[in-house]
């Protein structure tokens, strides 16, 4: 045994056990415990491989830095992988495995390739697998991915939720160790809003593991008394949990809240992580300070950890990380472990200080060895003993962990997410934080004050300065009394020469001193650069650990000072967030919004097919109850329309009611055809193109009024007609006076086709809506019986005498109830959206299948819409443009299969007869297709190089997608109805 | 980008109230304007680094269509101006 | 053949019986009269003065020279009608009545529930009692207004209201939230 759990002591539960497994073994924890620390209380020290050479892997530090602790955490759908062991909270039946490994993790067949590491030296990729070219995707790929990425993701869906929320403070402080509660307990008693984040499960940073007591009390219990109070404070919000990983733009912060990642059950009624979005006025930045690991040979064996991490596990979890322990330093850091290890009872079998001398004094009894450095370790899984070298002497120390400190890095990540470079410390060896504003600063050990003492005074003078910059006053500032502090000074010392074994800079991406000498000596020593070429910094690590001894390495390598190196860019996340967080509560259902048409109940009582139509649900057929097909349904509406009527819901075109002195004005600029003097109570087609002189929408005008005006759009294009015209009319034209909004919801639309649509319309509406009296394109407020207004348009889509009639949407399914009724006797019969299209097509009428942005007014035959010799309206310059009027443009024409029974499909190319397909030999483009019961075969529209020149030629319809060629004719785009007898009756 | 954005109606929205048409600088031409005026409008835009003038509509709030004058290296943003009013300056 | 036309609320059919009403509640108002009000181009002022100063209609902020009124009392067409009388010739009405689904939602985790989908500060000195404006809400464009400590009107398009209840129960998921429509 070496590792195990101290008789006392300790801020967990040891009143009642936690049974947890990893890697299948039953293990027991307390409450209050992290993975990471049952794992060691059960001297379980290896719980990973490395990435590269499969080297055996233990826990290094105690907190969110942990470079090897990864194992995947949870089964089945609930699986976690690449969780860090030592923020993980350990609950009842947590189920862990090691990942990395194959076939089990004390005998891993990757291992060979630590035997075979000098072949997988740093670039070893872009060197291999770069020949042949043809290797790339059918072995290079696989087996780079086969032998890359740490833990594996499962397929089936998370069966879990996630949620989003916004908050609003004066003032965010990121992290609850002695600065961060300090600071928040000033702004809370000032009165600010104030958010405290910490990503522990416990609030006390480095206060839960410190052993100097804090005004006479132990200092946990001196946290536990702040977070009361601020608990207490109803303009606090604690939380706990809470990873701050993104500083964005405007001093908002991401965060993620892992609200029950750490519990036995999960509570499907509420989510298990929450993000954060936090617009902060202020925030302070209290993350603490990293130490960091020392570099030197064999390094990376398990039960070697940084020496804050070895007091904490002693400290705050009561576990001594081993029987007898090295303690390997640069400066004060390593003295104050070996205080802790000795108070709690644990051997210390040497402290061996890098620097010559120091005013730093050993706890009685424990070995010093001034001057000394390790220069290799012994052990398989776990540290055996230690090789120290002084002056040149060596000597093999036994012992089973070692604690290394190698000085301290402030953490100040977020503050360099948006662009600011840090800044390096000469004094403190290292880098801080740059001056990025008063909108969030730095506090405590995060801007290099380590002493106790400093971090509740800076925490404090931070927040009262934030305090007086919202304009209110500061009071209840209190200073804890702490005894005297140990000067915490360090001497750097980035790697230590004359290593037997390999050093390791970065675990996690097994990164070691000659990997980084490589980089330098292939002109890869850039920082940047160096990352890249031997992975130093990336994966879930993002170098956290690492980074600042490999610029320290490169510094030297290149003989300039760390500064002169700089660092790799800072961006978010800190720490890795997950996808379920991300989306939040935007997956399945929830990802779009759905919108129901006023008529839906009506189409759903009369059996329609619903499809997904933008974000509408629209009718898309309505089967009875023989029909086997959609086509027959189809084909059955279609007769029915042209024999007799149908009713289709069309409330989802857009409707926009203009209004104002200069609406006609307004109109006329934005169609291409004339607006101006349409009368009153009358309808048009309409035309509306883009600057360039393309067609942007078509829809119908009609004139309520002088100054009023009703106008649709396509349904898809609905909300972008309204904005253009916003355009227009805020930013074009402002100085017309014109008002206008959509109603598009306001209105239940229905349009009534078919020879008999008059005779049933006219049994529901009271006023006269004869040919004579409510003609071709008539366009007026009408009375339905029972005393209902509605509007009534006398246009048409499918070519059929055709009504739109709008009513106030709520009435919208009773209106159709009644029309139904009253067309039972005439034969009336519901329609979707694909008779609609039949009808349409039939019909040559066009849709965004041929209005697809590349077209013409004159190509799709509508040039004679334009009114040329308007004053200006948008498109009408460059519509005249060079290559707008050619001759040879592709024109909208319609294909009649040759056999009829042979169909056509949209995007087949036109090629004629006999000619090989390329693109210089393209003709065109086939934009609808459907099968015409009407002329009982398969039509289509298309568009075709002088089409409107070519009526009757047979030209091949080349579908390369599936292989198919069929014969056509091209002809008329108006199949049915081409002298429009059937829509002026 | 900014994560915020100050509409003059509406207050502080995020961008995600907002839709980003572009460049705001282009004026449209006269109608009897060069053809190649005419291009430069329709088809061409510089792609500065610093201080630009962008057309943002606040589609989720207002409706207004909006001059949002920033940095898109620095991300900072100078101001917002509804684009009517922005407009009468420019005229 | 009578000529009746019942008119069907947007969210009928979606909404199941409720046992109780729980801390926080969703109440869907079946016959609010809606209607928008447009300035005519430079006379806001003046609309907004005879809007606004009589204290008789509930007038919400919605755009620059553009309000949306509620209210509980008129007819839908008459609300319109009235307005269009009291404002003559500076502003346009437009009854939005079937337009737009009017619901509030109450409690003490009123605002918090919001949070999770809007991105305004809900706090009551940043938006205070009468405030209103048109915000995102999760997916969807609303219009807000604040009308008690702890309750809000929340103003959804028609064709969108299915959709934002589902989206304020998912909202309201960690929240206790009962849904139903008004009894008034």
């Amino acid at each position: 045994m070496t590792a195990y759990r101290l008789a006392s002591g300790g801020l967990v539960d040891r009143s009642h056990g936690i049974r947890f497994t990893f890697d299948g073994a039953t293990l027991t924890g307390h409450a209050g415990d992290t993975l990471a620390s049952a794992l060691l209380a059960n001297d379980t020290l290896l719980v990973g491989r490395s990435f590269k050479y499969h080297r055996p892997r233990g826990i290094v530090t105690a907190g969110p830095s942990e470079p090897n602790g990864l194992v995947t955490i949870g089964s089945g759908v609930r699986r976690d992988p690449n969780t860090r062991a030592t923020v993980a909270e350990l609950y009842d039946g947590l189920e862990a495995r090691s990942q990395n490994r194959w076939p089990s993790l004390a005998y891993d067949i990757g291992a060979v390739n630590n035997l075979m590491s000098r072949f997988l030296s740093a670039g070893f990729y872009y060197k291999t697998f770069m020949w042949p070219a043809a290797f790339w995707e059918k072995v290079y790929e696989p087996l780079i991915r086969r032998a890359a990425g740490l833990g594996r993701t499962d397929l089936p869906r998370d069966p879990d939720s996630y949620e989003k929320s916004w908050a609003h403070c004066d003032l965010l402080v990121v992290g609850s160790g002695p600065a961060g509660l300090s600071a928040a307990l000033v702004a809370a008693r000032s009165g600010l809003r104030v958010i405290l984040a910490e990503q522990d499960f416990v609030f006390g940073g480095a206060l839960l593991s410190e052993a100097m007591p804090i005004g006479g009390e132990p200092a946990y219990v001196f946290a536990r008394r702040v977070v009361e109070e601020l608990q207490s404070s109803p303009n606090v919000t604690l939380l706990p949990r809470t990873t701050v990983f993104g500083w964005y733009d405007d001093n908002v912060f991401g965060a993620v809240e892992r609200v029950q990642k750490g519990v036995a059950v999960v509570d499907a009624t509420k989510p298990v992580e929450r993000m954060w979005r936090i617009v902060a006025k202020h925030a302070i930045l209290a993350t603490g300070a990293e130490e960091r690991p020392l570099v030197f040979g064999g390094n990376d064996r398990p039960g070697i950890l940084t020496a804050s991490a070895v007091s904490t596990y002693a400290n705050r979890f009561g576990v001594a990380a081993g029987e007898s322990v090295t303690v390997f330093t640069n400066g004060a850091s390593g003295y104050r472990t070996a205080r802790d290890l000795a108070a709690q009872g644990v051997e210390i079998a040497a402290l061996i200080d890098s620097r010559p001398a120091s005013g730093d004094i050993a706890p009685a009894g424990v070995r010093l060895l001034r001057g000394g450095a390790i220069v290799d370790t012994k052990g398989r899984h776990r540290v055996r003993a230690v090789v120290a070298d002084r002056g040149g002497f060596e000597e093999l120390i036994a012992c089973d962990a070692v604690a290394m400190s190698g000085g301290w890095s402030p953490v100040i990540h977020l503050a360099c997410q948006r662009g600011g470079k840090p800044v390096w410390s000469e004094a403190l060896q290292a880098f801080m934080a740059p001056d990025v504003g008063s909108g969030l600063v730095m506090a405590g050990a995060a801007a290099g004050h380590y002493l106790l003492s400093e971090c509740f005074d800076d925490g404090a003078r931070k927040a009262s300065a934030v305090v007086e910059a919202v304009g209110r006053s500061v009071s209840g500032v209190e200073q804890p009394v702490i005894g005297e502090e140990a000067d915490p000074s360090f001497t750097a010392l980035w790697h230590v020469p004359g290593a037997k074994s390999k050093a390791f800079v970065d675990f996690q991406n097994d990164v070691h001193t000659k990997d980084l000498g490589l980089a330098v000596r292939e002109g890869f020593g850039h920082v940047e650069h160096a990352k890249r070429y031997t992975t130093g910094g990336m994966a879930t690590d993002q170098g956290k650990l690492g980074n600042i001894n490999a610029i320290g390495i490169l510094a030297g390598m290149r003989g300039v000072s760390p500064a002169e190196v700089g660092t790799t860019t800072f961006r978010p996340f800190y720490t890795p967030v997950s996808f379920g967080a991300m989306a939040g509560a935007s997956i399945g259902e929830h990802a779009m919004p759905t919108r129901r048409s006023p008529l839906h109940g009506w189409a759903a009582r009369n059996g329609a097919v619903f499809i997904d139509a933008g974000l509408w649900y629209r009718s898309s057929w309505f089967p009875k109850a023989v029909e086997k097909s959609w086509r027959e349904s189809v084909d059955r509406e279609v007769r029915n329309v042209r024999e007799n009527a149908g009713l289709c819901d069309v409330s989802t075109l857009g409707k926009i009611e203009v209004f104002g002195p200069d609406a006609a004005e307004f109109l006329n600029r934005l169609y291409c055809n004339p607006v101006l003097k349409l009368p009153v109570g009358k309808a048009r087609y309409g035309l509306m193109l883009r600057e360039d002189g393309m067609v942007y929408d078509d829809g119908t005008v009609s004139r309520l009024g002088d100054e009023h005006f009703f106008v649709t759009t396509t349904t898809a294009m609905a909300s972008g007609v309204l904005s253009h015209m916003e355009f227009a009319a805020q930013v074009l034209w402002p100085d017309l006076r014109v008002r206008f909004l959509s109603v598009s919801d306001q209105w239940a639309q229905m349009s009534i086709a078919g020879p008999k649509a008059r005779t049933i319309l006219q049994a529901v509406v009271e006023d006269d809506i004869s040919n004579a009296s409510f003609p071709f394109l008539a366009a007026r407020e009408v009375r339905l019986k029972g005393n209902l207004k509605a509007r009534l348009f006398r246009i048409s889509f499918s070519g059929e005498l055709a009504y739109e009639l709008a009513v106030p949407a709520g009435h919208g399914e009773a209106v159709a109830d009644a029309l139904m009724r009253a067309g039972a006797s005439h034969g009336i019969c519901a329609y979707g959206v694909e008779t609609l299209n039949v009808l349409r097509l039939e019909k040559g009428h066009v849709t965004h299948a041929e209005l697809d942005g590349r077209v013409t007014p004159d190509d799709a035959g509508l040039g004679r819409m334009m009114g040329t010799s308007k004053a200006d309206f948008i498109g009408k310059r460059l519509s005249t443009r060079f290559g707008l009027t050619a001759a040879d443009r592709m024109q909208l024409v319609g294909l009649k299969s040759v056999e009829p029974e042979k169909d056509m499909r949209a995007g087949a190319h036109l090629l004629k007869d006999g000619v090989k397909p390329s693109t210089i030999n393209d003709q065109g483009w086939v934009s609808s297709t459907c099968f015409s019961p009407t002329l009982g075969g398969h039509i289509a529209l298309a568009f075709l190089k002088s089409g409107r020149e070519r009526y009757g030629e047979k030209i091949v319809v080349w579908d390369q997608l599936r292989g198919v060629e069929t014969f056509a004719e091209v002809c008329d785009p108006v199949f049915v109805d081409p002298e429009n007898t059937k829509l002026m009756a | 980008m900014a994560s915020l954005i100050s509409c003059p109606h509406c207050g502080t929205r995020p961008k995600e109230e907002f839709f980003i048409r572009g460049d705001a600088t282009p004026v449209r031409p006269a109608l009897m304007a060069a053809e190649e005026v005419w291009h430069d409008y329709v088809h061409l835009r510089a792609n500065p680094r610093g201080r630009i003038r962008e057309h943002w509509q606040h589609v989720a709030g207002c409706r207004r269509w909006l001059v949002v004058e920033r940095d898109n290296f620095t991300h900072e943003v100078f101001g917002v101006t509804d684009a009517a009013k922005a407009g009468e300056g420019a005229r | 053949m009578a000529y009746e036309y019942q008119a069907v609320h947007a969210l009928d059919g979606t909404i199941g019986a409720i046992a109780e009403r729980r801390a926080n509640h969703l109440s869907v108002h079946r016959t609010t009269a809606v209607a928008m009000v447009l300035a005519v181009p430079g006379q806001t002022a003046e609309a907004a003065g005879i809007l606004l100063s009589s204290g008789e209609f509930e007038a919400r902020f919605s755009g620059p020279g553009e309000w949306l009124v509620l209210s509980e009392v008129h007819a839908p067409e008459t609300l319109a009608a009235e307005l269009s009388v009291r404002l003559g010739d500076f502003a346009f009405v437009v009854d939005q009545s079937h337009g737009r689904v009017v619901l509030t939602l109450s409690g003490p985790d009123a605002a918090r529930i919001l949070a999770n989908g809007i991105a305004v500060d809900l706090h009551a000195d940043a938006f205070p009692v009468g405030r209103a404006a048109n915000v995102l809400c999760s997916h969807l464009s609303i219009n807000l207004a604040r009308t008690g400590n702890e309750s809000f009107d929340l103003v959804v398009m028609r064709s969108f209201a299915e959709a934002l209840v589902d989206d304020l129960k998912v909202m309201a998921r960690s929240h206790d939230l009962s849904v139903d429509f008004a009894t008034r």
